[in-house]
């Protein structure tokens, strides 16, 4: 009994760095641009169907479309702050959130057009069947522990790209104070759209793994956001490791509601997020 | 008439009736003036007087503006501020404006990454200041008020500007910190850059000034050097009686 819950907590674990991939692009933009993208979810949807398109119809092994996929997902994030959301910025939370929210309702429609409702899954080559074996009869996949170990390196590199290098430096001014950052000479709306270009690098990655692990459908966005939302409020705003540790804490609930009964999964993670919330509302890592 | 400086140089800043406006609001109202290398140029004035418009106007962070600002010969109508630091001139601003998360080392880095990346590097800002050497890793917001302000110096002066605007640098700090301040102008103007210095406090901006214009409700009501005018026609000038 005792191994049946100490396999549901690993399994959880590893679910939550799947949460935490989904959740780093979602905390950048909070930490830095201080706006709450709703799209967010319905992007890394858009990436995964861009990603099937390329595995399915052109039989580009899954590995190079995510590497051809990331640089598109940069350029696109540089654009779509840049052009669009940079209009908004400054005015108020409304807007933003009314804005995201219409490109949330237009992305899912697209998809529902060009690909239909259908429920999807990329096949990943094989190593979503394997596993590694531990003592008391748990078993790991790799997949989940190769997500997990990305997940830790990408907040790991995050975190070294934005407090140990120039650009990093710059990202950081214009997030402190926009106009005293204009007021001396950067260029706001630049380094802002570069920033939401890596917002897209982690919505491409976090496409690659989640449209091998899990179904997705035109209308899966809104259930990632919500997952990724509730890691970024349980780590604190604007701390990478604050979301990496707010997605596992989310992975690990989920996995042990799922123990008591299949029903409990998604609420269970939920009444988490909603009872750490009331505790501590600041997260648990707050900058 | 405003005085010229005896110089055969053309000015590095050549300002013709300038009027900057907020909204419907003129803060600043045909303002002719002008700086040369390696000279200081002080503006006094009271509150209101249309002072900090006026350089937030030369660094191309007006709403609207009406007249042409020439700086080495070239408007500079339409250009942002990213390329107008990058030409060279350089802003402190009023209230300093650091980024507070940011340490002083990254704080005093960005200023040379806008601009003109010369012959002033990091070492002769610590060599200006050193306690800024000893606080490089500190956090801005850990650091007092003139320790502050000497990085919005700092910070200006790594962008090696060929014109300085400075904006208040002496505003609530204590006077023995804004006469180590003041102490680097002449050091500042021997590199023949040109300074124009906006300031509340009357007597330390004539002490350090070549020339001075007086600004009234947006309206230049008095041009001249300190050493030719008696400190009762800069008080009449000043409040306009």
């Amino acid at each position: 009994m005792a191994g049946a819950w100490a396999n549901q907590i690993i399994q959880g674990i590893l679910l939550g760095g799947l949460y935490a991939m989904f959740a780093i692009g979602l905390s950048l933009s909070v930490g830095i641009m201080r706006f709450v993208n709703i799209a967010h979810g319905d992007l890394i949807v858009l990436v995964s169907f861009l990603l099937l398109t390329l595995t399915t119809r052109l039989g580009v092994p899954l590995l190079v479309a995510t590497a051809i996929v990331v640089p598109v997902a940069f350029v696109g994030g540089y654009l779509l702050q840049r052009l669009l959301l940079q209009r908004v910025l400054g005015q108020g939370v409304l807007s933003i959130v009314l804005v995201t929210f219409g490109l949330s309702v237009i992305i899912q429609n697209a998809l529902q057009g060009i690909y239909g409702a259908d429920t999807r899954l990329i096949q990943g080559g094989g190593i979503e069947t394997e596993t590694i074996q531990l003592a008391g009869g748990i078993n790991i996949g790799m997949l989940p522990l190769a997500i997990f170990v990305f997940a830790v390196a990408l907040v790991f590199a995050l975190d070294l790209l934005l407090y140990r290098t120039r650009l990093g430096a710059r990202i950081r001014a214009v997030s402190d104070d926009v106009a005293s950052a204009n007021l001396v000479g950067l260029r706001s709306a630049h380094i802002y759209a570069v920033a939401m270009g890596i917002v897209g690098v982690t919505v491409a990655l976090s496409a690659g793994f989640m449209s091998v692990w899990t179904n997705f459908d035109p209308t899966s966005g809104p259930s990632r956001l919500l997952v990724a939302f509730e890691a970024v409020v349980l780590g604190g705003l604007g701390s990478l490791w604050g979301t990496l540790a707010g997605g596992i804490i989310v992975g690990i609930a989920q996995s042990l509601g799922a123990q008591v009964d299949a029903g409990w999964q998604l609420l269970a993670g939920h009444l988490v997020f909603l009872a750490v919330f009331l505790i501590r509302p600041q997260g648990l890592f707050p900058k | 008439m405003p005085v010229t400086a005896a110089s055969d140089t053309s000015p590095l800043l050549a300002v013709r009736q300038l009027s900057v406006f907020y909204g419907q609001f003129r803060a600043v109202d045909a303002v002719d003036l002008s700086v040369r290398a390696g000279e200081v140029v002080s503006i006094i004035g009271a509150n209101g007087a249309g002072k900090s418009s006026l350089l937030k106007a030369i660094i191309g962070q007006a709403d609207r503006i009406e007249g042409v600002i020439s700086y080495c010969g070239e408007d500079l109508a339409g250009q942002g501020t990213a390329e107008i630091v990058a030409k060279g001139i350089a802003l402190v601003p009023e209230g300093r404006r650091l980024f507070p998360s940011l340490s002083v080392e990254e704080n005093l880095h960005i200023g040379w990454e806008v601009g003109r990346q010369g012959e002033i590097g990091i070492e002769d800002v610590f060599g200006f200041f050193p306690i800024l050497k000893e606080r490089c890793r500190q956090k801005a917001r850990e650091l007092s008020g003139g320790q502050q302000q000497m990085v919005a110096l700092g910070r200006a002066l790594l962008a090696n500007p060929r014109l300085l605007l400075c904006d208040e640098i002496s505003l609530g700090l204590a006077p023995v910190v804004i006469d180590s301040l003041y102490k680097l102008i002449p050091a500042i103007k021997a590199r023949g850059i040109g300074i124009l210095v906006v300031e509340q406090d009357i007597t330390r901006s004539l002490a350090v000034a070549d020339r001075f214009y007086c600004l009234l409700e947006g309206k230049v009501t008095l041009a001249s050097r300190p050493s030719a005018t008696s400190r009762e026609v800069v008080m009449q000038h000043y409040f306009g009686l």
